[in-house]
């Protein structure tokens, strides 16, 4: 990060945040108590362009023109007072007082509306979405969230920046070890440390391992949500002994604390033969189950044509991660700004261009493979070397981003540490935040009966996106 | 009258208050076919008004306490409420978060506390049955009292 002693004038400020839009890879934009700072992923990780925003000037709102600024704006008008000339969208962003700001609707001769949620009928996190169609035919699709806002950023500022990491390991379930993985980096950037490469090769499977538990239950809702229950009950039996590895690999099912500033957790990797030989037998289990999956015409055709997002859409609303690269997207961080072991072991990005259910389907099941070659890779390396405890000096003030290739895509962490080693802020950009604009998008000229399906295509979290 | 039988056929809704889904991975986990708890009867459910269980998870937060304490009056009496995980009991990471609440098992009157972040789906599945007993024995109000005690 540049920090903010890298003071640009407005307009060149302005014209950078422009270009990185229109031909870099923007990662989102959050304010801190002076500044607003833009981040972008570069090929050597994550910077920020940075601005004040105390000085009594309006800021200029990015989201009139890159529509994927529009939650991060809001969010930085609604809790950092930032003023914004000409947002577009005036409503706030979360509910407030436990009021939800109404939603948008769209009206015409023989609308209708529909409101679902927040409670949902299965075991699903809380959301708001609010359907405008004609008959079948969703003319409009509003999803609001924040129903699972505790406020974790200010809850975590003030503490110790090291002690930190195990609420940062829980502001979300699903995408834990790579968020703790990004905090780690931001805080071994602040301290100026290189990590051994066995530490580098142990987060590596760690990270995959979330990979492959999280995928695999996409595909398996994504059969659910095309109605083959069978496909649903052996997608979720091979989650369940996915989630077992991360148990024997990372000393959790979900993985928390397997990662920590300065290293790995004390359970990680502790029986690497067994590990690597349990992932063999998964990983052909997981072929088996790709071949009767991407093998069953009606599952595929219910797939195909679904929660279609154009190329277009999704660098319009900054999708990430398998959103943006079942449209053609080709940024994956592992592959375009290598990180830790990521520089020996090469992931390719995994791509498809028809942007609909079925593209998503299938860059989970390529990623999948990448996952599973990639660790038993990293595990060769390994061979039994156990991974040195971690190691973390004191922390000096600053600021630092962490970036990296979550399931979901983009996890990126921005920290602010003081002088006395204690967190001053903390923004947390997950890949769902990013997303989710893109799914209610996504839905428009689709049948209502339809959004399970498309939902589960992306299956996005909650937890991260209200924080 | 109807007591015996709730044991064996307990029908649960789950309520999300705040939680990171962790707890929920675990809940589903329930549901596959290592754990599947629909051998002994059980059902996860999609109404509150088919429950006699309501599993709740997370811290509660500003804008889920009123549609999740709707829920809850819309499970029919006898009702018994699970939290699940140590949000839920108010001891999770984000006990005195700015948005969060004192537990959503605390805050929706638990009757049984599954600690663990997340539980185990074992630790989970016998939470279940202790609710089921206590259904049984028709004494939801008193193990409600003694756990309020036991804070
Ligand atoms: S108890 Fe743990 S797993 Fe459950 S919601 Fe809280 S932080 Fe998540």
């Amino acid at each position: 990060m540049s920090g903010p002693s890298h003071e640009l004038d407005v307009s060149a400020f302005e014209r950078g945040v422009s270009a990185e839009c229109e031909s870099g890879v923007p990662l989102g934009a959050y304010a801190s108590s002076d500044a607003v700072h833009y981040l972008f992923l570069g090929a050597r990780g994550a910077f920020a362009l940075e601005r004040p925003h105390a000085d009594g000037r309006a800021a200029t709102a990015f989201s009139a023109t890159f529509p994927l600024f529009s939650w991060d704006e809001r969010e930085m008008r609604d809790e950092w007072n930032v003023r914004f000339a000409d947002l577009p969208d005036p409503r706030p962003l979360r509910g407030q007082d436990g009021r939800m700001p109404d939603a948008l609707l769209a009206t015409g001769g023989g609308l209708m509306h529909m409101v679902v949620g927040p409670v949902h009928a299965g075991i699903i996190e809380p959301g708001r979405f609010t359907f405008s169609s004609g008959g079948e035919t969703v003319v409009h699709l509003d999803a609001q969230l924040s129903y699972s806002h505790r406020g974790v950023e200010r809850h975590l500022c003030g503490t110790d920046a090291l002690e930190a990491a195990a609420g940062v390991a829980r502001i979300c379930g699903s995408c834990s070890a790579s968020r703790s993985l990004a905090y780690a980096q931001a805080l071994e950037q602040l301290a100026g440390i290189e990590l051994d490469p066995g530490v580098e090769l142990a987060r590596l499977v760690v990270v995959e391992l979330e990979r492959v538990y999280n995928h695999l239950a996409d595909l398996a809702a994504s059969a659910a949500g095309a109605g083959w229950g069978p496909g649903f009950a052996r997608g979720m039996a091979l989650k369940e002994r996915a989630m077992r590895a991360c148990r024997l690999g990372g000393g959790h099912r979900l993985l928390f604390d397997a990662i920590v500033p300065g290293g790995v957790g004390p359970s990680t990797l502790r029986e690497p033969s067994e590990l690597r030989a349990t992932l063999r037998v998964l990983a052909s289990s997981a072929e088996h189950y790709f071949a009767a999956l991407f093998g069953n015409p009606s599952v595929v055709a219910r797939w195909e044509r679904a929660g279609v997002v154009s190329r277009k859409m999704a660098r319009a609303f900054g999708a990430v991660g398998p959103a943006s690269r079942a449209s053609g997207g080709k940024i994956d961080v592992r592959a375009f700004a290598p990180y830790g072991a990521y520089r020996r072991i090469r992931v390719d990005a995994a791509t498809a261009a028809s942007g609909d259910a079925f593209a998503r389907c299938c860059v989970k099941r390529d990623e999948l493979r990448g996952s599973f070659r990639a660790i038993d890779e990293a595990l060769a390396q390994l061979g039994d070397a156990r991974p040195s405890a971690p190691k973390m000096p004191r922390l000096g003030p600053g600021a630092a981003i962490g970036v990296v290739e979550g399931p979901r895509g983009a996890e990126t962490v921005a920290v602010h540490v003081d002088d006395r080693g204690r967190l001053s802020r903390l923004h947390v950009i997950s890949a769902s935040y990013r997303n989710w604009p893109i799914v209610a998008a996504a839905m428009d000229g689709n049948i209502v009966p339809d959004f399970p399906l498309v939902n589960k295509s992306f299956n996005l979290c909650y937890a991260c996106a209200d924080r | 009258m109807t007591q015996s039988s709730f044991r064996g056929s307990l029908g649960i809704r789950h309520l999300v208050c705040g939680s990171c889904n962790g707890c929920e991975h675990e809940m589903n986990a329930l549901n596959n076919a290592y754990y599947d708890i629909t051998r002994d009867g059980w059902d996860i459910v999609a109404s509150p008004r088919h429950a006699d269980v309501i599993t709740v998870t997370g811290p509660m937060t500003v804008a889920m306490r009123a549609a999740a304490e709707q829920t809850v009056d819309a499970v029919p009496l006898p009702r018994v409420v699970v939290a699940i995980g140590d949000c839920a009991a108010g001891v999770g990471p984000w006990a005195g978060a700015p948005e969060a609440g004192e537990g959503a098992g605390v805050e929706l009157e638990a009757a049984i506390f599954v600690h663990g972040c997340p539980p185990t789906p074992d630790a989970i599945r016998s939470g279940l049955e202790e609710a089921g007993t206590i259904l049984s024995r028709g004494d939801v109000a008193r193990a409600v009292k003694d756990q309020k005690r036991e804070r």
